[in-house]
C-alpha cells in the first residue's frame, strides 16, 4: 500500500483482524492519524467485531451438561484401548460385502451399525450386510449380537410414519431376536420441536443420544461400523 | 497402524477435544441459528472426529480440523434436508423481533438476527474470524475456498452488518472503542 493509495475495505478488515504485515500496519496507523473518516470506519469495524463476539457469548448447548460430558469423554478414552484389542472398523461408506469381510478378520461377535442417513445407498447395503452377517452366524452356530443405531435423517427408517423399511426391519427383528434397533432421542426431540410426530416402529429402543450409545457400546467391546 | 495411532492419541486429545465442544456448538449455532440442529451437528462432528482420529497429523491443528468437519457436516445436512442454502444470497429478515427480547439480551438478539440474514458463506466466514479468531488462511482451508474469497466475503458481510447495526449500536449506547 502506497502513501497516496486509498485504504480499501479489505485492508481495513485485515487491520482489525490482525492480518496485515508490519509495514502495512504501520502505514495504516499513520494514515488514521490524519484521516478522521478512516479512523471512524475502522472504529466501526471493531465495534462490529465486538458485537459479533458478544452476540454468541451466551450460546451454550442446552443438551450437554458438563458433568456427564466429562464422563462421556472419559469413556471415549477407554474406548481407544478397546479398539486396540478388538479392531476399529468405522468407515465413511459401506461397500457391499465389506462388513462380512472385515468382521471375519476380527472374529467380532457384537457389532453396532450406525446409520445417520435415510438415503437408500446407505441403508440398503447396511441392512443387507446385517442380514447376511446374522444369517451366516446362525448357520455357523455362533452367538452374536447386532445393534442398529440411527440418528439424523437415519432416524426416518425407525419412524412408523416415515420409514420406507418398516416391513423389512420388522421381518429382520422377528427372525433375529439378537438384533436391536436404537433411536437417538436428541434427534427425536429436534423433530418434535419442529412439530413432527415421532412414533417409532415396534420394538425400537431409545438412547439419550446416538453418541452416548456408540461410546457406551464401544467401551463394552462392541465393534463400531458407520454405514 | 491406525489402531496404534488411536491408542496413542486418545488420552492426549481427550481434554482438548472436550474443550472444543462448546466453541463448536457456538459456531454451529451461529451458522444455523437452530439449537437442536447445532447439537446434532456437533454430535456428528465429534463422531466423525472419532472415526478419523488417525487423519489428524498435526495436533496443533485440532481446532481448525474440527471446524472443517463441522462445515462439512452442515454441508451434508443441507444436501440431505433440502437444496443447498445459497452461499451468496441474502436471507429474508427473520421473524423474531428485538422487541420480543428482554432488555438484557436485546443487542445479542438483534445482532444474531442480522448475522442470520447473511448468506451462509459470509456467515461462516465472519463467525470463524470473529468468534474463533482464525486467520484468513485458516478460514480458507476450513471452508475450502481461496483466501481472496474469504476477504471478499468478510468485506461484504461487514458492510451489510455495518449498514444495519451501527446506528442500532449507537442507540443502544454500545461502546465504540477508541483505537488510539
Amino acid at each position: 500500500m502506497s502513501h497516496d493509495e486509498k485504504v480499501s475495505r479489505e485492508m481495513q478488515n485485515a487491520f482489525v483482524d490482525g492480518q496485515l504485515d508490519a509495514a502495512d500496519w504501520t502505514l495504516l496507523v499513520e494514515r488514521m492519524g490524519s484521516d478522521e473518516a478512516l479512523r471512524r470506519e475502522v472504529c466501526e469495524l471493531r465495534t462490529l467485531k465486538d458485537l459479533t463476539r458478544s452476540a454468541y457469548a451466551g450460546a451454550h448447548s442446552g443438551r450437554a451438561a458438563p458433568a456427564p460430558e466429562r464422563a462421556r469423554w472419559a469413556r471415549v478414552a477407554a474406548v481407544a484401548l478397546v479398539f486396540a484389542l478388538t479392531g476399529w472398523l468405522a468407515h465413511d461408506a459401506l461397500a457391499p460385502g465389506r462388513i462380512l469381510t472385515e468382521l471375519r478378520g476380527v472374529a467380532a461377535d457384537r457389532i453396532l451399525v450406525h446409520i445417520a442417513s435415510s438415503r437408500g445407498e446407505v441403508v440398503d447395503p447396511a441392512l443387507q450386510e446385517v442380514e447376511d452377517y446374522l444369517s451366516e452366524a446362525r448357520a455357523a452356530g455362533r452367538q452374536v449380537r447386532v445393534e442398529i443405531v440411527a440418528n439424523n435423517t437415519g432416524m426416518d427408517i425407525l419412524r412408523a410414519n416415515t420409514s420406507a423399511y418398516a416391513a423389512r426391519l420388522e421381518r429382520l427383528r422377528a427372525a433375529y431376536p439378537n438384533l436391536t434397533y436404537i433411536a437417538c432421542n436428541q434427534t427425536a426431540d429436534r423433530l418434535r420441536e419442529k412439530g413432527a410426530q415421532v412414533k417409532l416402529l415396534p420394538g425400537v429402543q431409545v438412547a439419550p443420544t446416538a453418541l452416548d450409545e456408540i461410546v457406551k457400546r464401544m467401551q463394552e467391546g462392541w465393534v463400531y461400523i458407520r454405514a | 497402524m491406525r489402531m496404534a495411532g488411536l491408542f496413542g492419541v486418545s488420552a492426549q486429545f481427550r481434554g482438548r477435544i472436550e474443550a472444543q465442544r462448546e466453541p463448536l456448538y457456538r459456531l454451529a449455532y451461529s451458522w444455523c441459528h437452530d439449537a437442536g440442529l447445532a447439537d446434532d451437528l456437533v454430535q456428528e462432528t465429534l463422531l466423525r472426529a472419532l472415526d478419523r482420529a488417525g487423519q489428524l497429523n498435526d495436533p496443533q491443528r485440532l481446532k481448525s480440523w474440527l471446524c472443517a468437519i463441522l462445515a462439512n457436516c452442515l454441508k451434508d445436512h443441507f444436501r440431505r434436508a433440502r437444496p443447498l442454502e445459497p452461499l451468496d444470497e441474502e436471507m429474508p429478515a427473520p421473524g423474531e423481533t428485538p422487541e420480543g427480547a428482554s432488555a438484557s439480551n436485546q443487542v445479542a438478539v438483534r445482532v444474531r438476527a442480522e448475522i442470520e440474514r447473511l448468506p451462509l458463506g459470509q456467515r461462516q466466514t465472519v463467525t470463524l474470524v470473529d468468534l474463533e479468531g482464525f486467520s484468513y488462511a485458516e478460514v480458507a482451508e476450513i471452508l475450502e475456498v481461496p483466501v481472496g474469497t474469504v476477504m471478499s466475503r468478510l468485506c461484504r458481510a461487514r458492510e451489510a452488518l455495518r449498514s444495519r447495526l451501527i446506528d442500532f449500536a449507537a442507540q443502544e449506547n454500545y461502546k465504540i472503542r477508541s483505537i488510539r
